[in-house]
């Protein structure tokens, strides 16, 4: 009897369970398979299942114009971000820096303001400084919104680190910026690739910070916001799953990327 | 100590330089390096100054320029200044936001959206949190938390559209029910406070989960034996044991759904409709279009930080969890 109640619970979890996954996985599994309809609009139930749309997307220079775009500026962020956040981090390792406990609350500071009111200050900022929307500004906010995940990261795995390697390093007759160069940052390296694709991967999402500061050219989230709001056919399905398995697949490479790294 | 028996020579003789292998060491080994990067990494006080300079001129311009940027702007008159010149500093755009139903009622139901869908998450999330952190096997805990991950690399679009496809008009739910022969017409989903709060809690599970899955894990099992050796049944184990230790994931967890629910922009846009107009949208329109009025903007978006913040710092202090951890 008692075991009969202890079960219970248990199961009821397990349902909970299968359930939440149901609800994650249920709008995203609906939206890939309109993509197979074989029809000029997005309706259920699909009839006909066709690949055609694939082949439209592929050969739509906008959304290959826009993906190159996107690209282009993760690419941009993830540097920016990495070389400026793993300085942060440095210095917030550094004991004998004094106020380094401010320094990490201010460096964290973009992670705690809600997007909207980050996207909003960073349009007044370029604005006052004279900087025109678009890629450069684009770049900027997308890093200034990466840079505190970067430090986190990084000041994870630094303080993890022996100090008596770089030491090891230094008696050994390298000097700091050697022994930097060989010691940290190979120390280093798992926590910021997986940091990297951190960065990619927000880059590529952002939508409200691209929606404030982007010129006339479209990001991919700009041009998929742009299609879904003048009317719909399959063809965003298409283009959106072939977004979906490949920052999915940047995901899971991460994440086999930050396992390694914690063990 | 040991570093000035064991190494003189570094600091005595820099001319015995090190050997290294590969390219670093033809690098060491190159004048030009050793009379640049070598003397400068050599002197504590310039390694000091290029160690903080760059990360503190990055934190005081792009952390805090832009924000002390909108707080000057939030107290102008007029942005860009008017054509001749003048430009007194006001607190007429703040007093307009309490004077305008149009703007006030927008954020409370902003804040009150903010903190239902905070709590409907929190008791959708914590269920599965605790039985992937403690129900689960330990070898397939990180497949099962996996699964959940999932969908949280599709982007933030992406995921909203998905949502319209469940629960559009001629979406997938509407369809079913009316094969099964339950509804006749289809349900109105889209476009209101059910689809909104449901695009939301998709986009913003994760936040939530994994604080509370890194909480509920580290709570020892033992723990829970000896409560149920006690003599506690599930509901005064989780009460009495589960949840107090839990305390630090739900303040950490709640705190950045809140944070970014607030401050959520894609999904009213397309979720929502004229009736759910929430205060996001309000700040936007203020800056784009012909007539943008940037200082009411400026000045709607203080408010909107310092109150979502101030919430945040509030009901951490109540319920006194320790820190908030971002990641």
């Amino acid at each position: 009897m008692r075991h009969y109640f202890n079960d219970l619970p248990k199961t009821a979890l397990t349902a909970g369970y299968w359930l939440f996954v149901a609800y994650l996985l249920l709008p995203l599994t609906l939206m890939m398979s309109m993509s197979f309809k074989d029809a000029n609009f997005i309706a259920f139930p699909i009839q006909d299942w066709t690949l055609r749309w694939y082949g439209v997307v592929l050969q739509d220079r906008q959304f290959l114009d826009a993906v190159a775009y996107s690209a282009f500026i993760a690419f941009a962020t993830t540097i920016c971000a990495t070389v400026i956040g793993v300085w942060i981090a440095l210095v917030v390792a550094n004991e004998g820096i004094w106020g380094r406990a401010a320094i990490f609350a201010l460096a964290c500071l973009p992670a705690v303001v809600p997007g909207l009111i980050n996207a909003i200050s960073m349009r007044i900022f370029i604005r006052v400084i004279d900087l025109p929307t678009g890629t450069a500004a684009i770049i900027l906010a997308h890093t200034v919104h990466a840079v505190p995940f970067v430090v986190i990261m990084a000041l994870t795995r630094l303080r993890s680190m022996p100090r008596n390697l770089t030491d090891a390093a230094r008696d050994l007759g390298a000097d700091p910026f050697i022994a930097f160069v060989r010691v940290t940052i190979p120390y280093l390296m798992p926590a910021l690739l997986g940091g990297m694709i951190f960065c990619v991967l927000t880059s590529i999402d952002d939508f409200v910070r691209t929606f404030f500061l982007g010129g006339y050219k479209p990001t991919l989230p700009m041009l998929i916001f742009a299609k879904v709001q003048g009317g719909m056919s399959p063809q965003i399905n298409a283009m959106a799953t072939i977004v979906l398995i490949a920052t999915a697949l940047i995901g899971l490479y991460a994440e086999y990327l930050t396992r390694r790294a914690r063990k | 100590m040991a570093e000035s028996i064991m190494t003189p020579s570094r600091k005595t003789s820099p001319a015995s330089a090190p050997r290294y292998s590969g390219w670093i060491g033809r690098l060491a080994g190159n004048p030009i390096y050793a009379g640049t990067i070598g003397r400068i990494a050599n002197s504590r006080a310039v390694r000091l100054t290029i160690l903080l300079g760059v990360p503190l001129v990055w934190i005081a311009a792009l952390h805090i320029g832009p924000i002390y940027q909108m707080l000057r702007i939030s107290l102008l008159e007029n942005y860009p200044a008017a054509a001749d010149g003048q430009n007194a500093y006001t607190l007429s755009n703040y007093r307009l936001f309490f004077e305008e139903p149009l703007y006030f009622i927008p954020f409370i139901r902003t804040l009150i959206f903010a903190a239902v869908v905070t709590l409907c998450t929190l008791l959708i999330v914590y269920p599965v949190a605790y039985y992937v952190a403690k129900v689960v096997k330990p070898k397939n805990r990180v497949r099962a938390l996996l699964l959940l991950l999932i969908p949280f690399w599709a982007g933030e679009l992406i995921r909203t559209f998905s949502v319209i496809m469940l629960l559009a008009n001629r979406g997938a739910v509407n369809v079913l029910l009316r094969e099964i022969g339950l509804i006749d017409r289809p349900i109105p989903m889209l476009y209101t406070y059910f689809s909104l709060s449901f695009g939301v809690v998709y986009l913003i599970a994760l936040y939530m989960l994994l604080p509370l899955y890194s909480a509920i894990e580290k709570i020892p099992p033992q723990l829970i034996h000896a409560a149920d050796d006690l003599g506690a049944g599930p509901w005064q184990r989780f009460r009495r044991v589960i949840l107090p230790l839990s305390r630090d994931g739900i303040v950490s967890g709640c705190s950045l759904v809140y944070l970014t629910t607030v401050g959520v922009f894609a999904a009213p846009l397309l979720l929502g409709g004229p009736e759910t107009v929430i205060f996001p949208e309000v700040i936007a329109t203020l800056f784009h279009g012909s007539n943008d009025k940037w200082p009411e903007g400026a000045a709607f978006s203080i408010i909107m930080l310092v109150v979502s913040l101030s919430t945040v710092g509030l009901f951490m202090k109540i319920v006194g969890g320790r820190s908030v951890r971002l990641m």
